[in-house]
């Protein structure tokens, strides 16, 4: 444990072409587990390959455990297991290859944990990597990085090509490293929302490369509201995000008070009240981003 | 009067964080639309199918979401013709919109006697809260 954050980014960049990352400004308490969503090429992949060194950023500074890169690379990484979104080099190798390889590399190496996950996931510990289906390739990565005992665990897209079934056995795995001992943390991509709202504390949302923030998902959802109102209001009222006339008007606030108050004094009913779901913030907040940018 | 039935844009939403079944989303969205007057009677409520497309769920869903509702009267389905919303006695509608109210009230009621306040104590919280409350939700809330 440290007193500085586990990942600390500050104005954070990085362009290719057109896309453009960033700014990126971004920390990561211990303690807990953090989901990135975005669609695919918001740029979740460049972010952990700039968490992993492996793409440097055009500018900004990238601490994690306090240490940069390069100068800190060995010490961070002994504390870090990652999966990246495609596994690179395993396939000639077996699953117990692999892990005797990489118990090498780490001296935080849990084997009884290994062979517990490959025995869990019914992985063939003698079968090349290649050979194996790409749910189950996805499951020995994540098995991999587990076992590494990381203090840190970076995971590009962990479920995707997975089944239900075993996305299930993957979140709990990930909800049981955290909550096991001190100090644990997840940074995990994913573009299924359900996932984010089963086992995130934190929601980081990247839309097109840009950076929305990291937002704790019970604030997040608490702080949004959609009522249905009787009428639609003449001005403009604070907080509404979206209106959908119909019979009755739906509205979408981020303020749900001081919107609630605005139509009272407009002597507009609510007729009825409801949460929001975090698919539908998200996309507000990645729509309203794009307007901000566009205009 | 023999008025062409309106079929209006109900903008219904299921939500994935609410653990009621999607069925019983839709048909409570209804119920407190019907009650607070927003769709009248005679109101041509969309084809399950349609009602299924826009909330892209499934049609069995949606069934059940009406067959419900026609039970409990809220609604009329007639070969060929759709659903449309039923003629609802103005008594039923009183009662249907009391009907949660009351059971709040016997819910808190039941609170006091459990916190060992008196009658007079428990007037004395519904006076205030009447004076206090500052929302302007009306009708039915569930």
């Amino acid at each position: 444990m440290t007193e500085h954050p586990v990942i600390s980014l500050r104005d954070v960049r990085k362009s290719y072409g057109d896309f453009e990352l960033g700014p990126v400004d971004l920390s990561v308490e211990p303690g807990h587990i953090v989901a990135v969503v975005g669609p695919n090429g918001s740029g979740k992949s460049t972010l952990f390959g700039i968490l992993m060194n492996l793409i440097q950023p055009d500018s900004g500074d990238v601490s994690l455990f306090g240490g940069t890169y390069p100068g800190d690379e060995v010490a961070i990484k002994r504390r870090i297991g990652y999966v990246p979104e495609r596994s690179v080099g395993h396939d000639e190798m077996s699953a117990s290859a692999l892990g005797e390889f990489l118990s090498r590399w780490y001296r935080t190496w849990d084997q009884g944990l290994y062979q517990d996950l490959l025995l869990r996931s019914e992985i063939d510990p003698d079968k090349r990597f290649g050979k194996l289906s790409k749910g189950v390739q996805r499951r020995l990565s994540f098995a991999l990085a587990l076992a590494t005992g990381p203090e840190l665990l970076l995971l590009d897209e962990p479920t995707a090509g997975i089944d239900p079934f075993a996305r299930t056995e993957i979140l709990e795995d990930l909800s049981r490293f955290v909550h096991h001992s001190d100090g644990r943390t997840v940074v995990f991509a994913t573009h299924v929302m359900e996932e984010a709202r089963r086992i995130a504390d934190h929601v980081v949302l990247l839309a097109d490369g840009e950076f929305l923030g990291l937002h704790e998902k019970g604030v997040l959802l608490n702080g949004w509201k959609t009522f249905w109102v009787d009428r639609e209001a003449e001005g403009d009222v604070p907080g509404v995000v979206e209106v959908e006339v119909g019979s009755p008007t739906r509205i979408v606030s981020d303020s749900p008070d001081e919107t609630a108050e605005a139509l009272s004094s407009e002597n507009i009913r609510i007729v009825r009240k409801g949460s929001v779901d975090l698919e539908e913030i998200l996309s507000h907040l990645a729509r309203r981003s794009k307007e901000r940018r566009r205009a | 009067m023999n008025e062409k039935p309106t079929e209006p844009h109900i903008p219904l939403r299921l939500s994935m964080d609410d653990p009621q079944p999607m069925y019983a989303q839709i048909e409570s969205q209804l119920r407190d639309f019907i009650l607070a007057g927003q769709l009248p009677p005679g109101t041509r409520l969309p084809s399950v199918r349609a009602l299924a497309g826009y909330l892209a769920c499934s049609v069995i869903t949606t069934r059940r979401a009406y067959e419900d509702l026609e039970r409990e009267g809220f609604i009329r389905t007639r070969q060929g013709m759709g659903s449309v919303v039923a003629e609802i006695p103005e008594e039923k509608m009183a009662a249907r919109r009391r009907e949660p109210v009351e059971t709040a009230f016997r819910e808190a009621v039941r609170a006091g006697r459990r916190a060992g306040l008196t009658e007079e104590e428990l007037r004395h919280i519904i006076e205030e809260t009447l004076q206090r409350d500052d929302t302007n939700v009306q009708g039915v809330v569930s």
